[in-house]
């Protein structure tokens, strides 16, 4: 059975409130009062032993009408040269990301995180990273 | 959809044949788990005059488990967040079978008219309620007539 998209979204607030996983990955509202819960956003800790060792990446979630129907939108604000990443934007492409291409509703926000992580991961993901603390230009 | 349980059958009927006074109930695109609520502040209370709305999801495995209730109306309530999110026990741990959506929303209602800051969600409600009720009152009445009117 289908949960409504605002219950579903309360749950995996609760979730996020709670703690989820190792701590790799985070995420919340970006504003506590935001009703509709249409704007979160991802905190990601890059991983040990990978170019984005000991940096923090912050992202916009955006979870539509629709959600988890479809897909939330996500765009990094932290700058980072990660496939599937565009580097004037910082949008995540959802084709190249394979938890948003074969999107399911039962994923959530932490899936996404949590595979983006993944990605980080990656031998296709060692690349020469952008200095430290910089920012995509805002849209 | 397969076997939907009489019991919430029931409930929907007797929703729509002998609606409770100020509470009106509305299935959302025909569902019979998902409904929004308008329901009316109660008098000689700082949310008189008002309609809240709230949204309302029966769980796959009730009434085992409570009903899910929020205020979608933004609400100065020490019991209530800024997500509308509602700190009551019957929604919790208090929460029993014999128990109903028509109970559960007269219980909210209720809850309106008898704010309890000593077992807060908003705490920063609950200090202000606490500090200076007065102003608390006339804060909430405010907010019920820029959002609820």
């Amino acid at each position: 059975m289908d949960v409504p998209r605002n219950f579903r979204l309360l749950g995996e607030l609760e979730d996020g409130e709670k703690g989820i996983g190792d701590g790799y990955c985070s995420y919340g509202l970006e504003e506590q009062d935001e009703v509709l819960m249409y704007n979160w956003t991802g905190t990601i800790f890059g991983p040990p032993g990978t170019p984005f060792d000991g940096r923090i990446y912050q992202l916009r979630v955006y979870c539509g009408d629709e959600y988890p129907r479809l897909p939330p939108t996500l765009r990094f604000i932290t700058r980072i040269n990660l496939p599937g990443v565009d580097q004037q934007t910082g949008v995540v492409s959802p084709r190249e990301l394979e938890c948003l291409d074969k999107w399911k509703s039962s994923y959530s926000i932490y899936t996404v995180l949590r595979s983006i992580f993944s990605k980080m991961t990656k031998r296709e993901s060692r690349l020469p990273q952008p200095p430290e603390r910089t920012t995509f230009p805002s849209p | 959809m397969a076997g939907v349980p009489k019991r919430i059958l029931k409930e929907i009927e007797r929703l729509h044949n002998d609606p409770a006074p100020g509470i009106d109930v509305t299935p959302v695109n025909d569902s019979i788990r998902y409904f929004q609520v308008v329901m009316a502040g109660p008098s000689q209370s700082p949310y008189q005059g008002g309609q809240f709305k709230l949204e309302l999801f029966l769980p796959e495995d009730y009434p085992m488990s409570p009903p899910k209730v929020r205020f979608m109306t933004k609400m100065y309530h020490p019991n209530i967040d800024k997500l509308g999110r509602i700190c009551l026990d019957i929604l919790k741990d208090k929460w029993s079978p014999a128990l109903q959506i028509r109970t559960v929303l007269l219980s909210i209602q209720a809850l309106l008219s008898a704010p309890n800051p000593d077992d807060p969600l908003a705490n920063d409600v609950a200090e202000q309620w606490k500090a200076n009720e007065k102003r608390a009152i006339q804060t909430a009445s405010e907010w019920t007539k820029k959002y609820a009117m």
